[in-house]
This record gives structure tokens, C-alpha cells and sequence, in this order.
């Protein structure tokens, strides 16, 4: 009765790959960021999975829900990725009504941690390694705001003061994101919902211009990025209408 | 002893009397499928009586506070590794109970050398539509109905049961708002405790939503919650 539905799963990790030697070329996905804006924090990611230079999808949604107050954002391999967000989301859900009260926010980022060293040795093996992003807050506790979090493949976790990217694109996106930190006047955190939206659309077609791992985002033909906000009222997906809006309302200005 | 048929009847039969006598200090619990959703609700002291399973059921209980949890987290790690091996869609009540709560709560009572499970329980799953909403009748024996009519009572007294179920169901109209039916429903609960015919029973213009040193407990499966969990606590104050 400890609420831990891992314990419940019968058999050792949760994602076993155990594929030994040279296997065929892992699908991946990139690119996927997230940064602190005014209304919290707004997380980000392309549509695009790859197989070496094989574009294997341009429809993949790689920002996932856990519950309701919890956002990850997949780099690396989609089926290991994939299987990691629906054990978290299944567990933390099982946590919250087997035990009556949600999940802290610390043992949440501690579950995530747990699954990629699980995964440790699919990632060594270069078939399974995952980077995600994850950005939640603390439901509990009134005052908390939306914080961001990421990983190395191997579990290690740390908190990001302002933004966080993964995946082949993301280096782009940081140094954009970094000098916007530092010298944007106004600051991506200040930036406002509309605005931080077109910002994110902008970044992800910067990084697709020197990433052929990242596409599928052409806000001219209403294409545009897959786009969460966590605010302290927890998250909501942007639909493409208001991506549309204020794509058209950028142009105007 | 069950080398001998009688003694074994006569265990069994002790049984029920054991179970009906701890049971008679419970109080009822209802669920009502409503348009807005399934309203599930009951009244106790302090101890939760209706809970949330899986994304699209709850479960309320009367019995022994250790034995509803039992079949509370029974319910909840069945309904969650049945979701996570396939899909919430196939979390359904007719499986969970059929193949996995009645068998362990026939398996409880029949075991006459263990302590049995004291309980009397219903469940609820949400559909599209009232009309595809499951309502079922779970007993301390692990015997089960399905209820098609839409209302649903748990009590220790199973004419008195039926009666207030005849009755909510008489005076309940689709057009009535879940608070008004939350009334009726506390209007019934009190009828039930205290031990008080329905015929002639009526139910106040303005529902009364409070009981006197109790806490009065109701949620509401959400037919129009936008995401996948659609039980929510529902605030009567």
C-alpha cells in the first residue's frame, strides 16, 4: 500500500531493451526546449523523427502530459521516450488516488530519474537513450511557481534558472535563448503569452535551418510547433488557433 | 469442520449474522446518473466514503473503514495495470468486478477461518451518455447487480435499500440541478437512518445539503471534464 505502482509491475525495469552489439539505426526526435515566461513556463517542441537521414515522421508530438501539473518533453528515442511518459503518468496517477493526496514535485523528478537508470543499459548500447525535459510544479504548496528540469541519459538531474533544451537542434536554440537572457530587451521571462508563443515558433524554425533532425513547423501554412504553458493553475495545451492569432498579430507589427 | 456440510452451513450462516450485525452502524451511500454526470455521495465522520478509482470511475462503501480500504486499493491496482497494459478504455466495471473484486470478495467470505471482509459497496463507470453509464451493486459476498435505472443505494438493510431507490427515482427529474438531487438524496439518507417510512416523503423546494455534525461527501464523475480524469470533489457548502 505505498502507492509505488512500479512495485506493482512484475518484472525488474520498466523499459527493457536489451539488444547487444551493432542493431539497426535508432529512430530519434528532436528538438524540444522550454523557458520561463510571464504567465510560467511555456515548453516546446518540433514535430520531427528521424532515422539517421531518414525522416521518419513530421507528426510526432513529443511535449506529453504526465498529469496536470506536470510537462515532459521527449529527446532521443521515441519508444523508449514514449513508454517512460506512460509508466510516470500511470504512476502518478495510481500515487494520487491510492494515497489520497498528489505526488510531490521532488518525487515526481525522482521517478522520472529512476526510469532513465533503469534504462542504463540501452543507452550505453546506443539503442535507447532518452534527454528529457521537465518542467512542474508543486500542486501542494499555493505560492509555487512552474519550475524546469533536465536530464543526461544516464538520470542525472538539474534544475534550469531560465531555460532548458534537448535534442540534435536545441544547441541553436540555447545560444538564441541565452543572449535573448542576457541582452533581450524585454526578456523572454518577461515576455507575455503571444509573444513567447511566436518566439518559440521562430526558435524551432532558426534551429530547423541548421538541423535536418528538426521540422515540421511552417506557421505560413498554420504548421506550427507543439506549445504547453505550466502555470501555478497547472498546464494546457496551445491550440493551433490561438498559434495562429498571434502568428498573424507578430506580422502585423 | 467443512468435512461436514452442516457445520460449513451453519459457519456460513453464522457469517452473515456476524457481518449484518457489524454493518447495522454503517450509514448508506448513492450514486445517480445525471446528465451533468454520475453524482455519488455520502455522509460520514470524518472517514472518506466515496472515492475516485480510474479516470472514469468511483467507488462508495458503508462498512468497516480497514475493509473499505481493502477494496479500495484492490479496485485502484486492478483498474491501473488493466490501464496501463492496455488502455483506460478498457478499464471497464464489468471486468474489474467479474474478474477480479467479486472472486476476492466470495473468496474473503467463504474462508470461514479468516476474518471476512465487512463491506457493502457500489461502483460506477462513466459513459458518453446516462444512458451508457454502469451502475452496480457489489455485496460483502462478492454477489453483484447491475442497476439500469439510473440510481443506485448502498445500505445495511437491503428492503429499506430498494425503497429509497423506488423513491429517489420517483422524485428525481432529469431537469433537476445536481444540488437538488444531492438534497434528495440527503432527504433519503435520513430516511434511511432514521429507520423512517417514504411513503409520504417529500423533499424540501430549497435542498438541504448539510447534516448536523457530519460531513456530507459528494463528487461528481464529470460527463464535460476536459481531460482524461473526470472525478472531482463537489463543494455543497
Amino acid at each position: 500500500m505505498t502507492g509505488d505502482f512500479l512495485a506493482l509491475l512484475e518484472k525488474g525495469p520498466v523499459v527493457p531493451v536489451s539488444a547487444v552489439g551493432a542493431g539497426p539505426t535508432a529512430l530519434q526526435a528532436t528538438t524540444v526546449f522550454a523557458f520561463h515566461c510571464a504567465e510560467g513556463v511555456l515548453i516546446a517542441g518540433d514535430h520531427r523523427a528521424t532515422a539517421g537521414n531518414i525522416i521518419f515522421s513530421d507528426r510526432t508530438e513529443k511535449i506529453l502530459e504526465l498529469d496536470s501539473h506536470s510537462l515532459m518533453a521527449i529527446a532521443g528515442v521515441p519508444a523508449t521516450a514514449f513508454e517512460m511518459a506512460r509508466t510516470l503518468q500511470t504512476a502518478f496517477e495510481f500515487y494520487r488516488r491510492s494515497q489520497l493526496q498528489p505526488m510531490t514535485l521532488p518525487a515526481k523528478l525522482r521517478a522520472l530519474s529512476k526510469l532513465l537508470r533503469d534504462n542504463l543499459p540501452a543507452t550505453l548500447q546506443g539503442v535507447g537513450a532518452v534527454a528529457p525535459i521537465f518542467a512542474g510544479v508543486e500542486s501542494r504548496q499555493p505560492e509555487a511557481k512552474p519550475l524546469i528540469f533536465f536530464y543526461d541519459p544516464l538520470g542525472a538531474q538539474f534544475e534550469a534558472a531560465a531555460f532548458a533544451g534537448s535534442g540534435s537542434g536545441s544547441g541553436a536554440i540555447k545560444s538564441v535563448l541565452h543572449y535573448l537572457e542576457n541582452w533581450g530587451h524585454p526578456r523572454p521571462v518577461e515576455l507575455p503569452l503571444a509573444e513567447a508563443v511566436v518566439l518559440a515558433n521562430r526558435l524551432l524554425m532558426t534551429a530547423a535551418e541548421f538541423d535536418s533532425a528538426t521540422g515540421g513547423v511552417r506557421p505560413e501554412e498554420q504548421e506550427f510547433a507543439t506549445l504547453k504553458l505550466l502555470s501555478r493553475q497547472g498546464a494546457r495545451t496551445i491550440t493551433r488557433q490561438e498559434q495562429t492569432r498571434f502568428w498573424k498579430d507578430s506580422r502585423r507589427d | 469442520m467443512i468435512e461436514e456440510p452442516y457445520r460449513w452451513l451453519e459457519a456460513i450462516a453464522n457469517r452473515r449474522e456476524y457481518i449484518g450485525e457489524r454493518l447495522k452502524s454503517g450509514t448508506p451511500v448513492f450514486a445517480l446518473s445525471r446528465p451533468e454526470g454520475i453524482l455519488l455521495l455520502g455522509v460520514g465522520q470524518g472517514q472518506s466514503k466515496v472515492f475516485e478509482i480510474y479516470d472514469r470511475h468511483a467507488f462508495g462503501a458503508l462498512g468497516h473503514p480497514v475493509d473499505i480500504e481493502k477494496i479500495r486499493q484492490a479496485a485502484i491496482e486492478a483498474a491501473h495495470l488493466e490501464g496501463f497494459a492496455r488502455s483506460a478504455r478498457d478499464v471497464t466495471l464489468r471486468r474489474l468486478i467479474s474478474f477480479s473484486l467479486s472472486s476476492t470478495l466470495k473468496n474473503a467470505f467463504e474462508q470461514v477461518f479468516a476474518p471476512p471482509l465487512i463491506v457493502e459497496a457500489l461502483f460506477a463507470e462513466l459513459g458518453d451518455s446516462p444512458a451508457q453509464d454502469s451502475l452496480v451493486r457489489v455485496h460483502y459476498d462478492g454477489d453483484h447487480h447491475y442497476e439500469t435505472s439510473g440510481v443506485l443505494a448502498a445500505h445495511n438493510e437491503f428492503q429499506a435499500e430498494a425503497e429509497a431507490r423506488d423513491w429517489i427515482r420517483s422524485v428525481l427529474q432529469p431537469s433537476d440541478s445536481l444540488m437538488h438531487a444531492a438534497g434528495i438524496c440527503l432527504v433519503a439518507w435520513q430516511a434511511l437512518t432514521g429507520k423512517t417510512a417514504f411513503a409520504g416523503l417529500t423533499v424540501p423546494r430549497k435542498p438541504v445539503l448539510q447534516v448536523p455534525g457530519k460531513v456530507v461527501e459528494a463528487a461528481l464523475l464529470d460527463r464535460h471534464a476536459p481531460g482524461p480524469v473526470h472525478y472531482r470533489a463537489l463543494d455543497l457548502k
